[in-house]
């Protein structure tokens, strides 16, 4: 089974992070993959259970359901439920941990998932660099220009 | 119960880093407050169970016991048997997990422990920002940042 493992420092503090990532429905106002976002149902995007429907730049269309949040520990879990590409049982974790030495943020993120063998490299490339490591360059942008 | 905790980053790959902190007897090779140590009864250092008895530089001599050791998820933890600090059920861990966006790693030393309630800012501070942070500023400068 693929684990993808990407981690990154940033230059802010975790309060600041946690408040963008920690909303299931925001994705679309900073990751660069994501066209647009909704929450079915109309849930609160931060009760555990509920899904999110992301559309892609691409026009695709994918859903995901929030499986654990924690303000506390600031952490959040979430599974793959439909999706145009053959990735199956995908799990990821999103863990924030605070550098107390300059007050910056460790962001640690990673998933696993099954797919077909012939698909396995490309998959976990795609991940690895288009949603995890895209990602955090995209919050490292959207963090300077808040502030 | 009293809680430390302390994390940085290290400009260089965890592997490096470990290299250098895992060796249980090692301490006088990083951490400057460290004069000496000795693993008693001549065990091996990475051996769980082992006691690491060890003089700062200031004189003060502590005897710790290796509780855990991973080679593969990085972490030391270790429990105070002896020491002046006035501490009870006192547990540590360092732990370092890599950054995988441009080969840093990433340490975390965390503390529980007992102590007289007047005397819990003190402690928390002197092992803190003394000893824990210390030992981060002294890895920082061997491996440029």
């Amino acid at each position: 089974m693929p684990h993808i493992v990407r981690s990154t420092i940033l230059d802010a503090p975790t309060g600041a992070v946690w408040n963008v990532l920690r909303d299931f429905n925001g994705f679309d106002r900073w990751h660069p993959a994501a066209a647009a976002s909704s929450i079915e149902r109309a849930q609160p995007a931060d009760k555990i259970g509920c899904v999110r429907r992301f559309t892609l730049k691409d026009g695709s269309e994918l859903r995901e359901q929030l499986l654990g949040l924690s303000d506390l520990e600031q952490t959040f879990s979430y599974c793959l439920l439909d999706t145009p590409m053959p990735i199956f049982n995908y799990v990821a974790h999103v863990r924030l941990l605070p550098v107390t030495d300059g007050d910056r943020t460790f962001w640690h993120w990673e998933s696993r998932f099954t797919t077909r063998p012939e698909d396995q490299k490309d998959i976990s490339e795609m991940i690895s660099q288009q949603i995890f490591q895209a990602g955090f360059d995209a919050i490292r942008r959207y963090l300077k220009e808040a502030a | 119960m009293a809680r430390i905790y302390v994390s940085t980053v290290v400009n260089a790959r965890n592997d490096r880093v470990w290299a250098r902190v895992r060796d249980f007897n090692g301490m006088p090779n990083w951490h400057p407050a460290i004069a000496e140590s000795r693993i008693e009864g001549g065990e091996p250092s990475d051996k769980i169970g082992c006691i690491r008895d060890f003089r700062l530089r200031n004189g003060d001599r502590i005897r710790e016991k290796l509780l855990g050791l991973s080679d593969y998820d990085m972490f030391c933890t270790y429990s105070l048997l002896e020491s002046p600090m006035g501490v009870e059920n006192y547990v540590a861990t360092l732990r370092l997990t890599p950054v995988t966006d441009g080969d840093h790693t990433f340490l975390e030393w965390t503390a529980e422990f007992d102590c007289a309630p007047e005397r819990e800012a003190e402690l928390i501070n002197n092992i803190g920002s003394g000893v824990f942070q210390g030992g981060f500023d002294a890895l920082k400068r061997a491996f440029g940042g």
